[in-house]
């Protein structure tokens, strides 16, 4: 049936937008630890 | 009550300065009139469409005008740090909400006058049934739009802010009085059923108005 | 001296994750495997298991920010304005989220992908007071200020959704359309509640777990921005023996 790729759609959305919501807040996380590293080397 | 007196000479001050800078009539006035006509040319010329949606646009008008009337309420005294002076005075937190509140809400219902006139004449708007009930709901819609653009105007302090953030925050906030207002307006005019919404007006400016002057001082601290 | 724990994921928040993940599978598979198709609205109705959860949680995270905006408030405690800041932002995904996959739900039961149904025209409405939220948030102004101001508008803004959603109720009542998203009937089938509670209990645990992660986040980034201002230590060296003259 068509509806069916609604339902793909919502549901793909919803475990990528979940997924690169993680993986965005991660690569945050490794930014800071990046920055704050530098300026821990130079000490 | 001292609250009271306070307010009430914040308003005065607010409304003094109003009457001296005339703001309000210089840019505020023309920019609600110049909407209007706007809307009519985007919306028109069917006249039937105009006179249906004419209570929306005129509360649209409304809501525009109050949001630019509260930023420059606050924006004047922001730049020359006159809201400070305010606030290291002795004064009521509160009474600067509801005092500013209250001048910017009388040049708002002013504002309403002219702009009810103006869009019953370009829009066919039906009034003459029961002009009682439209000056209820344009009074209480005002003090609710009031309440909400002297609590967020006090953002206006910060530039960036005053631009964009400050109407982004107000118009949703507003919707209840902007729905209520337009109802009330729309079924006076046809006959219709108000008492609901107008009673959703008083629930609202009673809820913000406490709120208001409750979380207000908040927003002025530094 | 750092503590290691603070630069890496504490155990608890890892194994949050990995609920989560195990969570929203499990509920997939109830939701799209298990439930039976719909009696009026076949397959599509299956996104209700998504969409609800994600509404619940989003209306979740934003009484979250109340109560930590007040908490903020009162207590001038810097944890307070953390969660408030973490919760938001989840909320607001979650807020897109629940509108859009309403709009996907709507299409082919109603042919439109907007029908101006009262509880959507809420969440959009809730939506754009959140966005402003986040906006506060990214003000040139000091932190303290910008905590204070955002806890005023977690606060305002959420007492003001009720009253939003009773006028868009009333507003559309005016015209007598049904609403789109009617959750498959007047009851539920077990098997379709018992999905569905299992989908929400799967999404609290995502929100759970993205949340803390979100605090570390922000933890670190401001860590960050505290070590960038701090000054090098050659110079604190040097400062100091200028300020003993």
């Amino acid at each position: 049936m068509d509806n069916l790729g609604f339902v793909a759609a919502g549901y793909t959305l919803t475990g990528v937008s979940l997924l690169g919501y993680v993986a965005w807040l991660h690569a945050r996380i490794r930014r800071a630890r990046e920055r704050a590293a530098e300026r821990e080397s130079w000490e | 009550m001292r609250l009271l007196r306070e307010t009430a000479a914040i308003a005065a001050k607010d409304l003094r300065i109003e009457a001296r800078g005339r703001y309000a009539i210089a840019a505020v006035l023309p920019f609600a009139a110049t909407m209007l006509v706007v809307f009519g040319l985007a919306l028109g010329p069917g006249r039937e469409l105009l006179r249906q949606t004419a209570p929306g646009l005129l509360w649209l008008a409304v809501l525009f005008a109050s949001v630019l009337s509260f930023r420059q309420a606050y924006e004047t005294e922001a730049e020359d740090g006159a809201l400070e002076g305010l606030v290291l005075a002795p004064v009521d937190r509160a009474a600067i909400f509801l005092g500013k509140g209250l001048a910017v809400a009388a040049g708002l219902l002013v504002l309403e006058a002219v702009t009810i006139l103006l869009v019953a004449v370009l829009f066919d708007l039906a009034l003459a049934g029961r002009p009682l009930v439209v000056g209820a709901a344009f009074v209480l819609g005002t003090v609710g739009l009031a309440a909400v653009g002297s609590l967020f105007g006090a953002i206006s302090q910060s530039p960036r802010a005053r631009e964009s953030v400050v109407p982004l925050l107000i118009l949703p906030l507003a919707v209840p009085v902007l729905l209520a207002g337009i109802r009330a307006t729309a079924e006076a005019g046809a006959g219709g059923e108000v008492a609901s919404w107008l009673g959703l007006l008083v629930a609202f400016d009673a809820i913000f108005v406490v709120l208001g002057m409750l979380v207000f001082g908040h927003l002025l601290e530094d | 001296m750092r503590t290691l724990g603070k630069l890496t994921a504490r155990p608890g928040e890892r194994i949050l994750g990995w609920a989560a993940l195990a969570a929203l599978a499990a509920s997939a598979v109830l939701s799209l495997a298990v439930a039976p198709p719909d009696a009026e609205q076949g397959n599509v109705q299956r996104l209700m298991y998504v969409h609800v959860p994600a509404a619940w949680l989003a209306y979740l995270a934003f009484a979250v920010v109340f109560v930590a905006s007040i908490a903020y408030l009162r207590t001038k405690r810097t944890r307070w304005d953390r969660l408030a800041a973490a919760s938001a932002e989840v909320g607001v995904l979650f807020t897109a989220l629940t509108i859009v996959l309403g709009s996907l739900w709507g299409k082919p039961v109603w042919g439109t992908w907007w029908t101006w149904d009262p509880r959507l025209t809420t969440t959009a409405v809730l939506l754009l007071i959140y966005v402003g939220y986040l906006a506060i948030r990214r003000l040139p102004e000091s932190p303290a200020r910008r905590a204070r101001w955002a806890a005023v508008v977690g606060i305002v803004g959420f007492v003001d959704v009720p009253i939003v959603h009773l006028s868009v109720v009333w507003w559309r009542s005016l015209h007598q359309e049904p609403t789109v998203l009617r959750l498959g009937g007047p009851t539920l089938a077990p098997v379709m509640l018992t999905a569905l509670l299992v989908g929400v209990a799967a999404f609290t645990v995502a929100y759970a777990y993205l949340v803390t992660l979100r605090l570390r986040a922000g933890r670190m980034e401001e860590r960050a921005t505290r070590e960038a201002l701090a000054p090098e230590p050659a110079e604190r060296g040097r400062v100091a023996e200028e300020a003993r003259g």
